[in-house]
């Protein structure tokens, strides 16, 4: 079991079917802890299926899910939450007509008894929003604002302070880079690396190398369904995960470009 | 420039900054526009015809506007959640129906309670038809809408019905206590300070909004959102309900025709107090004002000697003016 304690996360033989397509086909997936997967593959791949499954939207047709050691039918996105497991939705992780407090505690909101009710804590919200923002170095004046005036880094970076907030175990980032600007893309980055660092492991959903290139442990690429391989970065070249992702050619084994190891 | 903080200067600044953060915040109540269409219609009418603020006219505009606005109430909450209910019209008429049938048989409180149950029974098969087929609620409820007042015909056969129950709802509901108020007044006060509360205080509210704004990020952190909607539609129904047997017990006689229309007035009510026609914006105070302005209009015109039929054209020019006003307001957030 001590062997099984490396892993965070462990998919078994996952398939699942929308009708007569096969999204899934028998896909083998982990995460190991204090690691950055980066999720590659083309649309329609099978990526946001397999991450669907994990973060409880979708259930698999068949396949078995071990989370943090323990075997897991991960039935509704709030389960998910409960065991640790956040996920960041490219574009969908905040509400722009709900105040950025209101946004960060949405589905967990804090409160407060009085009498025999439950009422918003509204001046803890405020609070710890404050402090979240802050720590991802964003300045509003107040978290009273609303989430639309925020640009789409700033965005990315409360989703993912949010995730820390509530002490994910594991993250799952959606095409986080995309429509960023460069800068906002590095400070996204950076907060990946943060994160990871803090002891979350991470999974990195992009169709583009380069994006994941700088902040990956490993990838797995994703093709029609299949688990067509896997690199470990190492000295990998992002052109050669590129171009392993553009042919669909098949990697044999676990790809591994590094030196040593 | 705005850099140079924290200076000596700060001192003097301090004070304008004050003032205008306070000004910007009370710009950024969602109520805003409606507190401003209210003060205006009011001084307006009250130039053209003092009377029109006497205690007794209060009174006399806020008997209709606690009945709108308590349905107008209902269809915020679930505008809120991003769906409509045109229906509520229908379930207004059948609910007083019900109650006085109902009241001839046992006492007029379990006969109130059941009418709502009936009512509550109808936004449950309004949010599942929804949530289920997916149709649009506006699509959805104008079948309902049809349906249960349909219905209504039906079993009357386009007669009205008198009530004959025992005074003890009616006492409670309706019956005068001071000048021309009535304790309906005061259940609407009531009513709106627990719906504005739900919306604004608790976890559900904020769930209400998130299912509102975007659905996608709801479910996806959590949210249970067809039981935020269903558990709307039966809210919203269950008001319309209530308004429904408060105008009964006040006229005392049920007619197929009860209540025709009235949907798109608490719509207009909603909308005038700031409610997003989209979802995910919207606020309980400014409903019921919005409701309290349209029966203000209907008495203002009267007293200063319009005809009552310009009361529509009225009411349509303060929808638009208003649905742009709000718009405005809130352009940095939609």
């Amino acid at each position: 079991m001590a062997q099984n304690q490396d892993f965070l996360v462990k998919m078994k033989n996952i398939s699942k079917s929308f009708g007569a397509v096969k999204a899934l086909k028998n896909v083998d997936f982990h995460v190991k802890r204090n690691e950055i997967v980066g999720l590659l593959g083309d649309n329609g791949a099978g990526k946001s299926t397999l991450i669907k499954i994990l973060c409880g939207v979708l259930q698999p047709d068949e396949g078995e899910i071990f989370f943090d050691g323990e075997r897991l039918d991960i039935k509704s996105p709030r389960e998910a939450r409960n065991k640790g497991i956040e996920t960041v939705h490219q574009d969908l992780s905040l509400v722009d007509t709900m105040q950025i407090d209101r946004n960060m505690f949405l589905g967990k909101e804090p409160t407060k008894k009085i009498g025999p009710f439950r009422f918003l804590d509204k001046k803890r919200m405020r609070q710890e929003s404050s402090r979240v923002v802050g720590d991802v170095g964003i300045k509003v004046r107040d978290p009273d604002e609303f989430v639309a005036i925020l640009s789409g880094g700033e965005r990315q970076a409360i989703s993912i302070g949010r995730s820390v907030y509530f002490d994910a175990k594991l993250l799952i980032l959606d095409e986080p880079l995309r429509a960023l600007s460069v800068k906002e893309q590095k400070n996204v980055l950076q907060h990946v690396k943060d994160v990871r660092d803090g002891g979350t492991s991470v999974i990195f959903i992009s169709h583009n190398v380069y994006h994941a290139h700088e902040v990956t442990d490993r990838y797995v690429i994703l093709n029609n369904g299949f688990k067509q391989g896997e690199i470990l970065k190492g000295d990998c070249p992002p052109e050669t995960v590129s171009e392993y992702v553009a042919t669909g050619e098949e990697v044999d084994e676990v790809l591994d470009c590094s030196i040593e190891l | 420039m705005g850099s140079n903080k924290g200076d000596s200067k700060n001192n003097n600044k301090e004070q304008p900054e004050l003032k205008e953060k306070l000004l910007d915040k009370i710009k950024k109540q969602p109520e805003f526009g409606v507190v401003i269409v209210f003060i205006l219609i009011t001084t307006f009418f009250t130039i053209l015809n003092p009377a029109f603020i006497r205690l007794n006219n209060i009174a006399g505009f806020l008997t209709r506007g606690a009945e709108l606005g308590i349905m107008a109430v209902g269809i915020a909450f679930l505008m809120i959640a991003g769906e409509f209910d045109l229906s509520v019209s229908s379930v207004y008429a059948f609910s007083g129906f019900l109650f006085i049938v109902i009241a001839e048989q046992i006492h007029s409180i379990p006969a109130f309670f059941l009418a709502l149950v009936v009512a509550a029974f109808i936004g449950f098969i309004n949010g599942n038809i929804v949530i289920r087929t997916k149709i649009p609620s506006f699509i959805a409820t104008l079948g309902s809408m049809w349906a249960v007042r349909g219905l209504l015909l039906g079993i009357t056969g386009g007669t009205s019905v008198a009530y004959t129950g025992d005074e003890f709802m009616p006492n409670i509901l309706v019956r005068y206590f001071y000048r021309n108020f009535r304790p309906s007044h005061i259940w609407f006060i009531i009513i709106v300070i627990f719906m504005s509360v739900l919306l604004k205080q608790t976890r559900y509210g904020n769930w209400v909004f998130a299912t509102g704004g975007k659905i996608e990020v709801a479910r996806s952190l959590g949210v249970s959102v067809n039981k935020v909607k269903v558990i709307n539609f039966i809210l919203c129904a269950v008001l319309a309900g209530i308004a429904g047997i408060i105008a009964i017990t006040r006229f005392r006689v049920a007619s197929a025709a009860f209540g025709r229309m009235m949907e798109l007035e608490a719509i207009a009510s909603a909308v005038i107090g700031g409610t997003l026609m989209t979802g995910g914006y919207g606020t309980i105070i400014g409903a019921a004002l919005g409701a309290v302005i349209m029966s203000m209009l209907r008495s203002g015109l009267v007293m200063v000697g319009a005809p009552s039929y310009w009361y529509n054209a009225f009411v349509g020019v303060i929808l638009i003016v208003a649905a742009i006003v709000n718009l405005k307001l809130m352009k940095d957030i939609a």
